[in-house]
């Protein structure tokens, strides 16, 4: 069967820079956002753009992603012509077999499922933002630009152009330039890693950049400036609205704060529901004592402690006069009365023991930071984590 | 449980339950904050590796239909077997009009249940707020070579309810009906009964032939008048039949005792149900909640007091919600005061209404409603 477009999702990173969050899990099965975790909002947005065929390229301990995306259903991405696949690396015939060596070698490696589609166009995301966007406007946009390649981007401000890949664009609109990271930024247009490509011209560039010893096997540092260098049309669609990249322990707590701002992101909009995998619990119980404040609360918590500011995951604990603030806690985590949270993130199952301190609030030295604590972690009674700590599982505390 | 079939009795016409089931049956009534009440007759099967089950239904089925769809959700959408809605076929010749009792609804769908290829039925209400443990209970009948075995309370039933008493050699020796929310003598029965389907089809046919409706007045009588053995196994734990408003409003107040809470949603045998929205719920800076049981997709700003709050309510700054039950999608504008309400679903009440309900009976505001 035909299709005009499916998906490719690049899920393979271990997201190193997540530390203790990733030790076990790839970046994105991380919880995020109360009932979600990272990858539900590509998958969502591919769902509801109509997208049905969606390859995930899973690498780094894949266990938990393939179990989570199982076949698809939670994100209506079940269906008889298409669905959802785990793609990961593997073995041909008189090969030895190879990781992917980059993002543009993954898609390299599954030309073959690609092809079984005999899709016009292939999209590419990764697994690590948190936004809302509908494909199909990028891909309308994409087809009557006939470009090669429409790459999705983001107004930002100057200074934040040095952290991106930054696009100048020539007077017809189209892509003359790409530079990663400038020093000397020439454009606020920052590139968000979406991609929609004419798979007969990507397949082209693909098969020609394998062949080539020197490349680094990557869509940003490869494929997009061989395009422009042979001339081919790339077109900038301009994306407006919340975009964050979740790369980094403050970046992660930033964005999950983000969510109990409904004027930056609105999760309750009927219109685009964003689909998680989640085990049906009760709904959450406030205790006579709770005192909840500015904050997001899941299925089956239970509260009767203070919780300010914070997002609680499906089935946490906070027990009576436990404080929780400005904290993100991962499903099952369980804060016990009198304990302490604050400016922290609690990995999945992870015991604070009563009178235990995690974290402190902002005191305006480079030292402070976000204190993360690992999944499967029990913090002592009365134990201290300092700000900025990173508990690896395993770690007695 | 292989050699087992369930069927849940979703039929039952319980005009004690007014507005509630106006558009619906019992075992379609929302329960707890997420739930419809069929979940736990359907959860305790599931549970029990019971996945080949029939829904006996006769009419206002539709919400039922809604929530169940396919039994995906309890794992009973297989390629053999699995889920079977049964609205009635055929009604047994002697039917006058709309069928009350239990053997009827099952003539109703006898060529079911002569086709049920397992050796044992295990039967339940669709409106009985237990999780039972059916695993053990149907271990026991095994183990005792009763006939049937009675799943029972272990604690008297409000309400009108059937009784058994146990005699020296552990089998029923008498049955008690109609019985009313006293103490006494005998076991309550949560008409919960595991029988062997040549058993069931007996009774079934005896009583047609008699043109007899009942299971516990009529078919009962004739089981132990031959020396039929039966065996009851206690469910120690939370139960309670729901059968009017009071039982209704009752249930769902119970769960926000923990005790009663962990006895309905045990971790080891969970209760699984349809699965609609998948946002968390938020609370705004004056919000505050006590006692109570709020569903996800919820936005509070206002108080909430011993409540229980179903997904898609939106509760406005200054409201004060106390002992009330708010089903889907309510809508409670700014400095609204609602007690001993229970509002159906997708009721708005605008800024500045007034609803006081009576604690021994209270007010049911019905779906839709704009007050």
């Amino acid at each position: 069967m035909k299709k005009t477009c499916i998906a490719m999702l690049l899920a393979g990173g271990q997201g190193s820079r997540l530390y203790a969050l990733t030790q076990n899990e790839a970046k994105p099965s991380v919880p995020f956002g109360g009932k979600y975790r990272i990858i539900d909002f590509p998958l969502s947005n591919c769902a509801n753009s109509g997208i049905d065929t969606v390859g995930v390229l899973t690498q780094y301990r894949p266990l938990q992603l393939n179990s989570y995306i199982g076949n698809g259903q939670p994100w209506d991405l079940d269906s008889a012509d298409g669905g959802v696949f785990i793609l990961p690396p593997y073995q041909s015939a008189g090969e030895k077999g190879s990781w992917f060596s980059g993002t543009a070698n993954a898609i390299y490696q599954n030309m073959g499922f690609i092809e079984s589609y005999h899709p016009d166009n292939v999209l590419i995301l990764s697994g690590d933002h948190i936004y809302k966007m509908d494909y199909a406007k990028m891909l309308r946009e994409h087809l009557a630009r006939e470009a090669a390649c429409t790459i999705g981007v983001l107004q930002v401000s100057m200074e934040e152009a040095t952290r991106f890949g930054i696009m100048n664009v020539g007077e017809d609109g189209y892509i003359r330039e790409f530079e990663e990271k400038p020093k000397q930024p020439k454009s606020d247009l920052a590139s968000m890693g979406i991609y929609i490509f004419n798979w007969e011209k990507l397949r082209a560039y693909l098969i020609a950049d394998e062949n080539d010893p020197n490349s680094s096997k990557d869509f940003g540092k490869n494929i997009i400036p061989n395009m422009l260098a042979a001339g081919e049309k790339l077109w900038p669609y301009r994306f407006e609205g919340y975009w964050r990249d979740v790369g980094t322990i403050t970046s992660l707590w930033d964005a999950n704060m983000d969510m109990l701002s409904p004027t930056l992101i609105n999760l309750y909009d009927p219109e685009w529901p964003i689909g998680a995998r989640s085990p049906v619990c009760p709904p959450h119980f406030t205790g006579d004592h709770a005192e909840i404040i500015h904050s997001i609360i899941t299925e089956g918590c239970e509260v009767d402690g203070h919780v300010e500011n914070s997002v609680l995951s499906t089935g946490v604990t906070v027990e009576t006069s436990a404080q929780v603030v400005y904290s993100v806690l991962m499903p099952g985590a369980v804060v016990e009365a009198g304990a302490t949270v604050e400016y922290a993130i609690v990995g999945e199952n992870t015991v604070i023991r009563s009178g235990a301190h995690v974290g402190a609030p902002p005191d305006g030295t480079d030292a402070w930071g976000v204190a993360t604590c690992g999944p499967n972690i029990e913090i002592r009674r009365g134990a201290r984590v300092s700000p900025g700590a990173m508990l690896y599982t395993g770690e007695e505390v | 449980m292989r050699d087992f079939h369930g069927l849940i009795f979703a039929y039952n016409a319980n005009p004690e339950l007014r507005e509630l089931v106006s558009l619906r049956t019992a075992a379609s009534l929302p329960f707890c904050g997420r739930y419809r009440l069929i979940d736990l007759a359907l959860s305790s099967m599931h549970n029990a590796g019971i996945l080949d089950v029939g829904v006996i239904m006769q009419r206002d089925y539709q919400s039922l239909l809604d929530h169940i769809g396919s039994g995906k959700a309890w794992d009973m959408s297989r390629r053999s077997g699995g889920l079977r809605m049964l609205p009635p076929f055929g009604l047994p010749e002697y039917h006058t009009g709309e069928y009350t009792g239990t053997i009827e609804a099952l003539n109703t769908v006898a060529s079911y249940v002569r086709d049920i290829p397992q050796s044992h039925i295990v039967l339940m209400l669709g409106n009985l707020c237990a999780n039972v443990d059916l695993t053990a209970a149907i271990r026991q009948h095994i183990r005792s070579g009763a006939d049937i075995t009675a799943v029972c309370a272990d604690h008297t039933l409000s309400g009108m309810h059937h009784r058994f008493v146990v005699g020296a050699d552990g089998f029923v020796e008498k049955m008690l009906l109609y019985r009313h929310g006293e103490d006494g003598e005998g076991l309550a029965t949560l008409e919960g009964y595991i029988v062997h389907k040549d058993q069931l089809l007996d009774l079934m046919d005896r009583c047609k032939a008699r043109r007899l409706n009942n299971f516990h007045q009529d078919a009962l009588p004739l089981f132990f008048a031959e020396g039929g053995k039966m065996d009851v196994y206690v469910h120690h734990g939370y139960s309670q039949v729901v059968r009017s408003v009071e039982d209704y409003y009752r249930v769902n107040m119970d769960m926000l005792c923990g005790e009663n809470r962990r006895s309905i949603f045990p971790a080891d045998r969970p209760v699984r149900t349809k699965v609609h929205e998948e946002v968390s719920s938020y609370y705004g800076e004056e919000a505050v909640s006590h006692r109570s049981l709020v569903a996800d997709d919820c936005i509070i700003r206002g108080q909430l007091e011993s409540s229980i709050i179903f997904p898609g309510a939106r509760i406005e700054a200054g409201a004060k919600i106390k002992n009330c039950i708010l089903m889907r999608g309510c809508q409670v504008g700014e400095g609204v005061e609602l007690e001993n309400v229970i509002a159906d679903k997708n009721c708005s009440f605008s800024a500045g209404t007034r609803l006081i309900g009576s604690d021994k009976l209270p007010t049911v505001v019905p779906k839709n409603s704009k007050i």
